[in-house]
């Protein structure tokens, strides 16, 4: 088990990294240099440059702000529902826990990315973006996040519990939103909205991979726009052919690494005492 | 207190709607766009006869009418034609061509979450492997699938579409569904935690003083929640199947919805994300029915009647 002040400084630290990267982005890549082609780490730092000289560290910034806003959103989103979730099942109606049941069964019924795909389809090609992808992404993980956090709620003892505090005199703002959010429901809260960013972070990967796969413009950004997938496109060809591009693949999964290990720690850093 | 049939009742009736819903979301959209849908197929500055195409593709009397046309023909077997992907092609053939490699590949990448599962919950599979599980689980699926599809590529090269080939990328995509974005730890983590909280119930207790095999005894009352996380693995081997079958580049219904989507092929794309829809409600039906069975047959063991004239003799 990882301390929690440890955890805590290198989950804020990868995020504010990841910040960093995503508000000092240049709004376009520099120009073609071909005296700089495939440059490894060492000879053009930070991380090396590209088949056109460009640096990889642009790569690495439009990435990080194509991602940076709409996976911290969907995971607010995807909290906020847990949140919901948990104050629900302390109202301790039968009638709201079925609502909540049957709106479950609906969203969290089909494949996600089944959904996201159909999503997408909606997107008018001059105003892609990940926003309305991560959007609906939070939505269809809303339900496991909202029954997660009732479960903890129930087990706390629901209305029971709120009765209990109130009986001892605590506002209504003291019980739900101290007791019950910040002291119980916090670890779950947090660990869905971490891994929330971390997944809509990985879509977006996969969408723009995809998409630079068949030679298509991306769902999730303008094509001036470079995203992490386009490392991971540009870094492949190292490992089959002998092309020397694996500075992008280990920037790229670098970079991976980095989403991951911040949701992990801020999960870890949330996690009940 | 909650009525028992609630939960299954609602699973059902999810079930019944999920398959006319999906389409009928898609219709709807389509007609949400900016433009005539007709003009989609038939771009006007590039091609003649919208109109005439639009009657004969049930376009041209709103989303009510190609929708009613569209969910009778899918009934019988008759998915449209492809928009733009095959056009003019019958869908149906797409899918028929498709889906036998998806269930392959997602059966395939059961196996192991259901061994997984089954080690997990006999103890086969111990508890310190679970944070190496989750370990590989944290890669995503985008990644594992490149590994896999630089293993296929340094191995086979230019036969890597040749039957052992394509066999071989069929099962490297197998285990990337099976193991990739924590689909393996979930299941050993989600039927182990299952199985432990199960175990500590009285009966479970009653019955090892019996000398009877815990396991038996647990199964048919944790059979509700074991259904309930298949389904969620399902849904997740499905979800991921679209990134594994076009980075692999299995010829699969994941790989159809992508290119479908990404051709503004709405035919494709109805069909394909129905027949997720229509597999999603299967899986629903099940969990439901298995909700029912274990209330109506296993809750009521044992039975009330025998119970009871013991209760008052002793009262006596």
């Amino acid at each position: 088990m990882i301390p929690r002040k440890l955890a805590i400084a290198l989950g804020v630290a990868c995020l504010l990294a990841l910040i960093g990267l995503g508000l000092f982005a240049p709004a376009h890549l520099s120009e073609f240099n071909s005296d700089r082609v495939y440059l490894g780490a060492l000879d053009a730092p930070p991380f090396g440059t590209d088949q056109r000289g460009r640096p990889l560290l642009e790569y690495a910034q439009q990435g990080a702000s194509v991602i940076l806003f709409p996976s911290l959103f969907a995971g607010l989103v995807v909290g906020g529902m847990g949140v919901v979730g948990g104050l629900l099942r302390c109202v301790g109606s039968a009638r709201v826990d079925t609502a909540v049941q049957a709106f479950g069964e609906i969203v969290g019924s089909l494949p996600r990315m089944v959904v996201i795909l159909v999503v997408a389809l909606l997107i008018p090609a001059g105003s892609r973006g990940l926003l309305p992808l991560a959007f609906a992404w939070a939505v269809l993980a809303s339900p496991g996040a909202m029954d997660e956090a009732a479960s903890v709620a129930e087990r706390l003892g629901g209305a029971r519990f709120v009765e209990a505090l109130r009986a001892h005199g605590f506002s209504w703002s003291r019980v739900f939103l101290y007791h019950i959010v910040l002291l119980n429901l916090r670890p779950v809260v947090v660990r869905q909205a971490a891994e929330t960013a971390m997944q809509v972070t990985f879509l977006e990967i996969a969408l723009s991979y995809l998409a630079a796969q068949e030679n298509q413009s991306s769902f999730t950004h303008a094509d001036n726009v470079k995203s992490w997938a386009d490392l991971l496109e540009i870094g492949y060809p190292s490992l089959v052919l002998d092309v020397p591009t694996g500075h992008a693949l280990a920037l790229g999964l670098g970079l991976v690494a980095v989403v991951t290990v911040m949701s992990l720690m801020l999960a870890s850093a949330a996690r009940a005492r | 207190m909650k009525a028992w049939w609630l939960r299954p009742m609602v699973r059902l009736v999810a079930a019944l709607i999920l398959p006319f819903a999906v389409p009928a979301i898609i219709t709807m959209m389509i007609w949400a766009l900016p433009g005539d849908p007709a003009e989609i197929i038939c771009p006007p500055e590039i091609c003649q006869g919208t109109e005439v195409l639009a009657a004969r593709w049930n376009l041209d009397g709103g989303p009510w009418k190609f929708f009613s046309a569209w969910i009778t023909g899918a009934m019988q077997g008759d998915f449209g034609k492809s928009w733009r992907l095959d056009q003019g092609g019958s869908v149906y053939d797409l899918l028929a061509e498709s889906v036998p490699t998806t269930t392959v590949l997602i059966l395939a990448g059961l196996l192991p979450l259901l061994l997984g599962a089954i080690g997990a919950a006999t103890g086969l599979i111990p508890r310190r492997v679970d944070p190496v599980a989750s370990a590989v689980g944290l890669v995503p699926a985008v990644v594992f699938a490149l590994l896999c599809a630089a293993v296929v590529e340094l191995n086979y090269g230019a036969q890597s579409f040749d039957t052992e080939g394509s066999l071989v990328r069929l099962a490297l995509g197998a285990l990337v569904l099976g193991f990739a974005d924590g689909a393996f730890a979930g299941a050993t983590t989600g039927v182990r935690a299952l199985f432990s909280t199960e175990r500590k119930q009285r009966y479970v207790g009653v019955a090892l003083l019996r000398g009877e095999r815990p396991l038996a005894n647990m199964l048919p009352n944790v059979a509700p929640a074991l259904a309930g996380q298949l389904r969620a693995r399902v849904l997740h081997l499905l979800s991921g199947t679209v990134v594994v079958e076009v980075v692999l580049r299995i010829n699969g219904i994941g790989d159809l919805l992508w290119s479908g989507t990404l051709l503004q092929d709405f035919g494709v794309v109805l069909a394909a994300a129905t027949s997720f829809a229509a597999l999603s409600a299967a899986l629903l039906f099940i969990q439901a029915v298995t909700e029912i069975v274990v209330a109506l047959v296993v809750r009521r063991a044992p039975a009330i009647p025998t119970a009871v004239p013991v209760a008052q003799r002793a009262a006596s």
